[in-house]
């Protein structure tokens, strides 16, 4: 989300930009930034920082290697997966479409770190379970909920809605906020009215 | 697609012959199974008693909670935090405003945050009585749940006192509170404190050297140190395997770092050690609770009103028309986060809970992704129950800690 950068910094000094939860602030001084662009220098993408939040873009064909290698570099040791997710990008960029974001802890360090990567909606990233046992159920609702394929996982099929919903992948932006179908609820003839068709995002 | 006027056939157990002597039974669970906490269902394949491969099916109590929190305005998603827990409902709260607090980088007043931590604290005893009555019920110790329920309500009592709701509390608001705290509030709590420990005593009687007890819980589910940070488990998950991680400690928000409390770890990583770590968290939280009582400022500001992205006061809103119109534009427009993107976590009863929340600059979150902890904390069922007796599943369950409302979201 190469955007963010271009926000102007606040002038009042935010509490939060101060915690140094995620490390320095300076992408520069950061080791885990350092260090993986050092090791892969055609993956790496940016660095960006919110608040103190420090999260590396990486290439999707990548992302198992930048993530195997932060979990055993003796320097960095993030050990924890916290979680997998995507964000749908539909409305703030052309392409791709999605955006992999990999929340990772260092127990050990007390720190923590996001790594990002984008796809394309036909394109897969690498599982990240065989470094992370704790990816399985994580990638199997990142792919109920937004359709994106992770190569080599082990048991890749829904995991929230039921196998057999065929009405595509309800977090992505183009899915109606009530489904594309209307229901007939049990003891009624019709179903209920839609108030409401279309989200209304205001725009910023 | 569905077809809600026919049933939903559904095998409820399969027979396989492996070899002339060795039968393989699948086995489903839930469900409605009333030990399975709400509407999980499990998948066992059995071989006689001995659980083989262990499949959890969820989604069951699915509502869309993220899709819903992509449709809100900020302030708006509060109330549905109550609903992804709803034993722990002030902690969901928390986790959430906090996460919105940082994107929009403002910071409650201090009186507000203390008062955030103990009702925290209080969500956190509620959530553990609710799991060890019915953790116990399960195994089969009947009337532990009768006094820990006893004691829930005195917990509720006070959420209702302070917030008028005692489930579903939607009591902290983006910016502190809004609400005056009631003046006898604080000698309600700490009638509590006074109260409470002779209550854990109470519970300890019953099961910790209880032999029955022993018998079901010692030795079984074992999760080695490695295999729990492997799966991402946190809360007492991790910490009954030895692992020292608890977000108060290891990156304190709100105002933990004034207050003195210990991390219980166990040693086993069994199914005893996270019932030993959960019952010492319940008296570090009376301790928490006490020390917040003590230090939280009598008068002062509970809402940080100076900001831009908190609810105007509700005070002169029937008298003055400024008033009035500045409150009904704030509700009606809500208010616009800077562009970017924040993690933040808190620690739950049950783990770490963590919300992301991606803004684009708009009143409505682009992306809200809720990080529940007993999603991930469930994903290591499958390994406790390889190799395990049918009626240990159970145990299992329980031990997780599990609130279908939050796994499913």
């Amino acid at each position: 989300m190469g955007e963010h950068q271009s926000v102007p910094t606040p002038t009042v000094t935010s509490p939060w930009d101060l915690t140094g939860y995620w490390g320095p602030t300076d992408p520069e001084q950061h080791p885990a930034v350092r260090l993986v662009h050092e090791r892969f220098p055609d993956a790496f993408r940016e660095a960006t920082v919110f608040r103190d939040e420090m999260t590396i873009h990486v290439d999707r064909r990548a992302l198992r290697d930048v993530v195997a290698f932060l979990r055993t570099h003796p320097e960095l040791r993030y050990n924890h997966l916290t979680d997998i997710t995507a964000v749908d990008m539909l409305y703030l960029r052309e392409r791709p479409r999605f955006d992999i974001v990999v929340q990772l802890y260092s127990i050990p360090r007390r720190q923590r770190l996001r790594v990002k990567c984008s796809v394309d909606d036909g394109e897969t990233v690498p599982s990240l379970v065989p470094i992370f046992a704790g990816a399985t159920w994580l990638e199997r609702e990142c792919y109920d909920m937004f359709g994106v394929v992770f190569e080599g996982h082990p048991d890749l099929r829904r995991i929230l809605l039921p196998e057999n919903w065929e009405e595509g992948h309800p977090l992505r932006k183009d899915y109606p906020l009530r489904g594309y179908r209307d229901y007939v609820q049990p003891g009624f003839d019709s179903p209920a009215p839609r108030i409401r068709g279309t989200l209304r995002r205001p725009g910023p | 697609m569905i077809d809600f006027s026919q049933p939903t056939p559904v095998i409820l157990s399969e027979v396989r012959q492996l070899t002339p002597t060795r039968r393989e039974l699948v086995l489903n669970m839930g469900p409605q199974h009333p030990s399975t906490h709400g509407v999980l269902r499990v998948r066992l394949t059995l071989e006689g008693e001995t659980v083989i491969a262990c499949d959890p099916v969820i989604g069951y109590l699915h509502r869309g909670v993220e899709k819903l929190g992509e449709s809100h305005r900020y302030a708006q998603f509060v109330p549905w935090t109550d609903r992804t827990d709803y034993v722990a409902a002030p902690s969901n709260n928390l986790g959430y405003v906090l996460a919105v607090e940082k994107l929009c980088g403002l910071q409650a007043p201090e009186r507000a945050q203390y008062w955030r931590m103990i009702m925290a604290e209080l969500a956190r005893l509620a959530s553990h009585l609710v799991w060890l009555g019915t953790h116990a019920l399960d195994i089969g110790a009947l009337s532990v749940s009768l006094y820990t329920f006893r004691d829930r309500e005195l917990i509720l009592d006070i959420f209702e006192k302070f917030c008028g709701a005692r489930l579903t509390t939607n009591m902290m608001e983006i910016g502190g509170f809004s609400r005056e705290i009631p003046p006898d509030l604080p000698e309600m709590v700490r009638e509590f404190c006074r109260y409470f420990p002779k209550a854990i005593r109470q519970y300890e009687d019953l099961l910790t050297e209880n032999p029955i007890w022993l018998a079901r819980t010692k030795g079984v589910g074992i999760i080695e140190p490695e295999v729990a940070i492997n799966y991402g488990l946190t809360g007492a998950c991790l910490r009954g395997s030895g692992v020292n991680y608890d977000v108060r400690k290891a990156m304190p928000y709100l105002l933990y770092d004034r207050v003195e409390f210990d991390v219980p770890l166990g040693t086993h990583g069994d199914v005893y050690d996270r019932y030993l770590v959960r019952i010492e968290e319940m008296r570090q939280s009376i301790r928490i609770i006490e020390q917040c009582l003590e230090q939280v400022p009598t008068d002062g500001p509970l809402m940080a009103y100076e900001s831009q992205y908190v609810i105007p006061p509700h005070k002169n809103v029937m008298t003055t028309a400024e008033d009035m119109q500045r409150h009904f534009i704030w509700v009606i427009k809500g208010f616009s986060p800077p562009k970017g993107e924040v993690y933040h976590a808190v620690e739950h009863s049950k783990g770490e809970l963590g919300y992301y929340i991606v803004s684009d600059g708009s009143p409505i979150p682009y992306r809200l992704r809720i990080r529940s902890p007993d999603f991930v904390n469930l994903q290591s069922l499958p390994y406790m129950a390889q190799g395990a007796m049918l009626a240990d599943i159970v145990a299992l369950i329980g031990t997780i800690d599990i609130v279908l409302g939050s796994v499913d979201r």
